[in-house]
């Protein structure tokens, strides 16, 4: 086989049964790879009744065909399971680079599926074929670096790679994370609370196949062609410069999508103190790049002096620094490096956290928390020293800590208050991105997309970066105007396009950035090397229809929870209060008139937000016709 | 014209590993670490990388101890070309590399090393840092000279 190994691990962490599954090719051409693969797993596993913390619930770990190969920057990995995070709980899944893929996909498999409970912690040890479950009650509280340090020492590999939780996800707080190689994090909808459920603290992987190449001469050319482009972006040397970091200027001065306060504000006078020459300069140690990445927008930081001087992390990148900072007020550079430096030792996701910190702030000036919610603590913005100590109450679960680590929307149900300050979709907080100003197709994704307030549904970058690249928004979109982020035309059909195009890289494993944020890499790119790789030949047409196709089954997974268009909503402060300062003074997020469009050009409908019959037919899935009509109606009964 | 070589920048090195790739692409027709000359040494908690790679030495211990004779001197690049067929799989040169190299397949049961590509090396072409250049030592130094006096003259830190 080439490309994909065609294997499925499966860990039954109850029974202790290791087993090896193949994955058929029919299951490939309908799914590609990693989150397609994943996403199909957990709709067939996990039904409607389980609870995520529930042993059935599944943790799925997915790479594709591309994975370890020399395709530029496909070396990512998805994990899925049912959200923990989310009001009801839903579909949950995250992303990270690093390394840990191409070793998993060295050891011989294309998916992990961790199933069952543990009754005592342990951590699992993947090495080719030989599958341990090995006792973690050593490392059970560690951090992720002791973790990483400890468990290479103990097998005597600094080579292997390790994807672990820290104490957050023992301690199940809802958006704890998984990271690989101490800093790079799947970050969103709470992936390392439902690790910490099965008692699963690490998996170690140590791969030695190869990825075999169907045509692997034409593969050399086109990845090479690719990365000749990617090498002459303008997009891609700007990341490689400052990182994501680079966005704060524009953010804030010219596009008004800073996030101030929970989202009171997208401008800040002073928002320059975080602006990416400032941290490139004095607080960057090394850039760093995921696997085979020829953009290498990672990074990693270095405190030089102050109060947290030597401290040294991987990152921040724009959401976290963001998350940690502006969120809560907080502009110190230092500051922002120090709390990320605790979130990634922690495990935890940094949006979600900004989210439960930042709604408590909120609730602390509008008198709707009081001291005597709060423990005795005091609750002004931009209070480092109590943001400091809330991170740590939030992961060991102390005082308000406990309630806030149930993630934001919980919390206001909690004190049955603030609900309006919970700037959650679904009850997933934002990411630290206001629709006001960051875009309206961006915003159509918050509102309806898989994961609640995300902006990874579809990454719609042609609205942002689009207009770097003469023609290409008008070619795909038949205007140009579709270039302008607060113009609402062809939003809905922006939306859809990219939505399909991040599917497809989240199956070949290949980094949004290069294909939708900056566009070096295009649909035809990924067909050719696919094909080049793989020996089956896809079309651009392929592809997208396979990125459609995992989108509607992921939104029938929320039907199936009597989830649909009541509950695609965007938080009212970004419909009903126009952005009160900076550039866009005045605009609102017109979310309700963009909403049914959407709908339209994606086939869900207009009533009940499900996907319509004949469009399930279309995408192969008409199994899903005859399941899903039940819940349909049991909807429209809910509706009223 | 003086010969070129292999350098290593090792502070722009980001990790990313592209060079394994396109060594083991480019030699092997597959993607493996395993199977690439080249391979990069990470210390992820420091946030430290470098790529390792053959120097291609003036004088190889590979090619001095090898009992096959199966190491040769290209004489247009410099480089230590290793004949596979020639090879016995001894792993000699393995044993007195200073620098770990001279691999080993693991299928084949061979040494594999750096042949330079033929004069364009593929990890030096793709590696998007410049952590990895193929160009002369003297023209390696001077760009640092000239970085270093640069901070300097603009009075900034070094």
């Amino acid at each position: 086989m080439y490309g994909w190994n065609g294997k499925r691990l499966r860990v039954d962490l109850t029974t202790g049964k290791i087993t090896v599954e193949s994955i058929d090719a029919k299951f490939r051409k309908m799914w590609l790879g990693g989150r397609g693969f994943n996403s199909a797993l957990l709709y067939q596993e996990v039904g409607p009744e389980i609870d995520p913390f529930d042993a059935e619930n599944r943790l799925i770990f997915g790479v594709g065909p591309l994975t370890g190969t020399f395709s530029p920057s496909s070396g990512r990995t998805t994990i899925t399971s049912k959200s923990p995070l989310q009001y009801p709980c839903g579909f949950g899944d995250a992303n990270m680079g690093g390394h840990w893929g191409p070793e998993l996909k060295y050891a011989g498999y294309d998916q992990l599926v961790i199933q069952g409970k543990a009754e005592k912690p342990v951590y699992l040890w993947i090495d080719d074929d030989r599958v341990e479950i090995r006792d973690a009650g050593h490392i059970w509280g560690k951090t992720l670096s002791e973790t990483d340090a400890i468990i290479k020492e103990e097998l005597k590999d600094p080579d292997i790679h390790i994807a672990a939780i820290g104490p957050a996800g023992e301690n199940l707080v809802r958006f704890a994370c998984v990271i690989n190689d101490v800093s790079r994090a799947a970050g969103r909808t709470g992936m390392g609370a439902v690790m910490g459920s099965k008692k699963l603290k690490a998996v170690a992987v140590r791969g030695t196949r190869p990825v075999n190449l169907a045509r692997p001469k034409e593969f050399f050319e086109e990845c090479a062609k690719v990365r000749e482009k990617m090498k002459a972006d303008i997009m891609v040397q700007m990341l490689y410069d400052q990182g994501t970091w680079l966005l704060t200027m524009p953010a804030n001065y010219e596009q008004g999508w800073f996030c101030w306060r929970n989202f009171q504000a997208g401008f800040h006078p002073e928002a320059d103190k975080l602006r990416g020459e400032r941290h490139r300069d004095h607080y960057l140690a090394h850039r760093e790049g995921c696997f085979a990445c020829s953009i290498s927008c990672g990074r990693f930081s270095k405190i030089p002096g102050g109060k947290y001087a030597g401290e040294k992390t991987g990152g921040p990148e724009y959401e976290t620094l963001t998350a940690v900072g502006p969120r809560l007020g907080i502009l110190d550079i230092e500051a922002v490096i120090h709390n990320s430096l605790l979130v990634n030792e922690y495990g935890m996701d940094s949006c979600s956290l900004g989210g439960a910190i930042g709604w408590a702030m909120d609730c602390w000036e509008k008198g709707l928390l009081t001291s005597a919610d709060t423990g005795g603590l005091s609750l002004e913005w931009g209070d480092q020293e109590t943001v400091d100590k809330l991170i740590k109450m939030i992961v060991y679960r102390e005082g308000l800590g406990n309630i806030l680590a149930e993630g934001s929307y919980r919390s206001a149900l909690h004190f049955n208050r603030g609900f309006e300050y919970t700037m959650t979709v679904k009850g997933n907080d934002m990411s630290q991105d206001d629709p006001r100003g960051l875009g309206f197709a961006f915003g159509i994704g918050f509102g309806t997309g898989r994961r609640g307030g995300d902006h990874l549904q579809g990454l719609p970058c042609l609205e942002l970066t689009g207009q770097f690249y003469p023609g290409l928004v008008e070619k795909i979109l038949g205007t140009a105007e579709a270039e302008s982020r607060l113009s609402p035309v062809k939003k809905p059909e922006m939306q859809k396009y990219q939505e399909e195009v991040k599917a497809v890289g989240d199956c070949l494993t290949m980094c949004t950035f290069s294909h939708s944020w900056s566009f070096a890499v295009l649909p035809e790119d990924m067909a050719r090397i696919l094909s080049a790789c793989t020996g089956v030949d896809y079309t651009v047409e392929d592809l997208l229809k396979i990125g459609g196709r995992i989108a509607t089954l992921e939104r029938a997974f929320w039907n199936r929870l009597l989830v649909g268009r009541l509950e695609d909503t965007v938080p009212e402060r970004f419909t009903g209060e126009p952005m009160p300062v900076g550039p866009n003074k005045g605009t609102v997020f017109p979310f309700e008139e963009l909403r049914p469009l959407y709908y339209k050009v994606r086939g869900w409908d207009e009533a009940t937000g499900f996907p319509l019959d004949e469009v399930l037919a279309e995408y192969g899935l008409d199994e899903l016709v005859e399941e899903l009509a039940p819940y349909r109606r049991a909807y429209l009964e809910k509706m009223g | 014209m003086a010969l070129k070589t292999l350098v290593v920048n090792a502070g722009k090195c980001t990790g990313c590993r592209t060079c394994e790739m396109a060594c083991s692409l480019v030699h092997e027709n597959k993607c493996s670490p395993q199977l690439s000359r080249v391979r990069v040494i990470k210390w992820e908690a420091q946030g430290i990388s470098v790529p390792a790679t053959c120097a291609n030495c003036t004088t190889p211990y590979c090619m001095l101890v090898c009992p096959a004779g199966a190491v040769s001197v290209q004489a247009e690049t410099g480089a230590l070309i290793m004949d596979e067929s020639k090879c016995i799989g001894c792993r000699a040169c393995s044993t007195v590399c200073p620098l770990g190299q001279a691999i080993y397949h693991p299928e084949k049961r061979v040494a594999i090393k750096c042949d330079l590509c033929g004069g364009d090396p593929a990890c030096a072409k793709f590696c998007p840092s410049g952590a990895l250049e193929y160009t002369t030592v003297d023209q390696s130094l001077m760009a640092r000279r000239r970085q270093f006096y640069k901070k300097v003259i603009e009075g900034g830190e070094h």
